[in-house]
C-alpha cells in the first residue's frame, strides 16, 4: 500500500495499529520516521554509517514500546528524537571527549555548478562547525534551526525549559557564526 | 533566529543552515529494509503470547470435548449450580425428600403416631 493513504493518519493511531501486528502500520511508520531519525542523527553524528546504526537502534525501541504506549501523552516524534539524542550523545562521549575526529572536514571546492557547489561546502563546513560545539549546544541547534522544531518540544526533548535552549541557541550560534566565519576566506567565500 | 548578536552574522549563519537543510541526509534501502525487519520482527513477537495463551486452553478444550461436547457441559453446570441452590437454601416443597435423608427424625415420624401397628403385630403374633 503507498503511503500516501496513510498520510493523515497521526503517528499514535499507526503506532496502536502497528502494536497490534498490522504490517501496513509497520510500513508507513518506517518510511515516515526514519528519514528523520536519520537526519537527525547524522548531524549529530557527522558520520552517515554510525548514524544508521543509531537510527536502526531508535526505531527498534519504538516498536518495543508500541504496546504500552499511551496515546495522547507524548508525541511519538518528540520521543524518538529523544531517543535518537542520547544514542548520539552516548556514542559521542564513548568515542571522543569533543567528538573532533568523528566530522569530516570541508572537502576543496571541485568542479560542477557554482551554486551546488558552494551550497555543498557550506553543507560540509556547518557540519564541521557543529562538531566543534559542546553536544548541548549541538543538539539544541541541530533541533531547532536544521530540523526545524519549536523551541518548546525542543526543551521537552532535552527535558529542560525554554529558557535554557534559547540560551543555549544562543551560545550555539554565536559559536558558529564566530568559527564559519574564521573560514569563510578559507572557503573562499565573498557573500555570506 | 532574532536572539543572534549581528544581522550580519545571522545572515550568514542562515545561508549556511539553508544549505544543510538542503542536503539532508536520506536513508540506505539497507537501513529501511533493517528498520522494516526489526519491526515485523517484534510484531510477530508481539503476537506470540496470545498463542501462548491458546495452547494453555488447549488442555481445557479436550476436556470439554471428552465430556461430549460444551451442550453436555453446560447441562453439568446447570445440575451442579441447582444442587447448590437446593442444599443451601432447602425450598418447603422438597421438605419431604430431604428429611428421608435425615433418618432418625424420618423413622420416629412415620413409626411413632401409627400406634395400629403394634395391634397388627399382636393378632398376628
Amino acid at each position: 500500500m503507498p503511503l500516501d493513504t496513510l498520510s493523515d493518519i497521526s503517528d499514535d493511531i499507526l503506532l496502536a495499529r502497528f502494536a497490534k501486528g498490522d504490517r501496513v502500520a509497520a510500513r508507513a511508520l518506517t518510511l515516515r520516521l526514519t528519514p528523520r531519525v536519520l537526519a537527525h542523527a547524522v548531524r549529530m553524528l557527522g558520520n552517515h554509517a554510525e548514524a544508521e546504526d543509531v537510527s536502526q537502534e531508535a526505531m527498534l525501541r519504538l516498536w518495543k514500546a508500541a504496546p504500552d504506549w499511551r496515546s495522547g501523552e507524548a508525541k511519538v516524534s518528540t520521543w524518538l528524537y529523544r531517543v535518537v539524542s542520547n544514542l548520539c550523545i552516548d556514542r559521542l562521549r564513548k568515542a571522543q571527549p569533543d567528538g573532533l575526529d568523528t566530522i569530516p572536514e570541508p572537502e576543496d571546492p571541485r568542479d560542477g555548478p557554482a551554486d551546488v557547489l558552494q551550497r555543498h561546502t557550506r553543507a560540509r563546513a556547518l557540519q564541521s562547525a557543529l562538531g566543534r560545539l559542546p553536544f548541548r549546544q549541538r543538539q539544541a541547534v541541530v533541533l531547532r534551526d536544521l530540523q526545524g522544531l519549536a523551541n518548546p518540544e525542543v526543551a521537552e526533548i532535552m527535558e529542560t525549559s525554554v529558557e535554557a535552549v534559547e540560551s543555549l541557541l544562543t551560545r550555539g550560534r554565536k559559536a558558529l557564526s564566530a568559527d564559519l566565519a574564521g573560514r569563510r576566506a578559507e572557503l573562499g567565500f565573498e557573500d555570506g | 533566529m532574532g536572539d543572534r548578536d549581528e544581522p550580519g552574522a545571522a545572515q550568514m549563519l542562515d545561508a549556511y543552515f539553508e544549505a544543510a537543510r538542503a542536503e539532508t541526509a536520506a536513508p540506505s534501502t539497507e537501513l529501511m529494509a533493517r528498520v522494516l525487519s526489526d519491526a515485523q520482527s517484534v510484531q510477530d513477537g508481539l503476537l506470540a503470547p496470545s498463542d501462548k495463551a491458546m495452547a494453555r486452553f488447549a488442555g481445557l478444550r479436550r476436556a470439554v470435548r471428552a465430556l461430549g461436547g460444551w451442550p453436555a457441559v453446560a447441562g453439568l453446570a446447570s445440575a451442579t449450580v441447582a444442587g447448590v441452590w437446593i442444599g443451601a437454601t432447602q425450598p418447603n416443597a422438597l421438605t419431604p425428600y430431604t428429611s428421608l435423608l435425615q433418618q432418625d427424625a424420618a423413622l420416629y415420624q412415620i413409626d411413632l403416631p401409627a400406634g395400629a401397628g403394634f395391634d397388627l403385630d399382636e393378632g398376628t403374633l
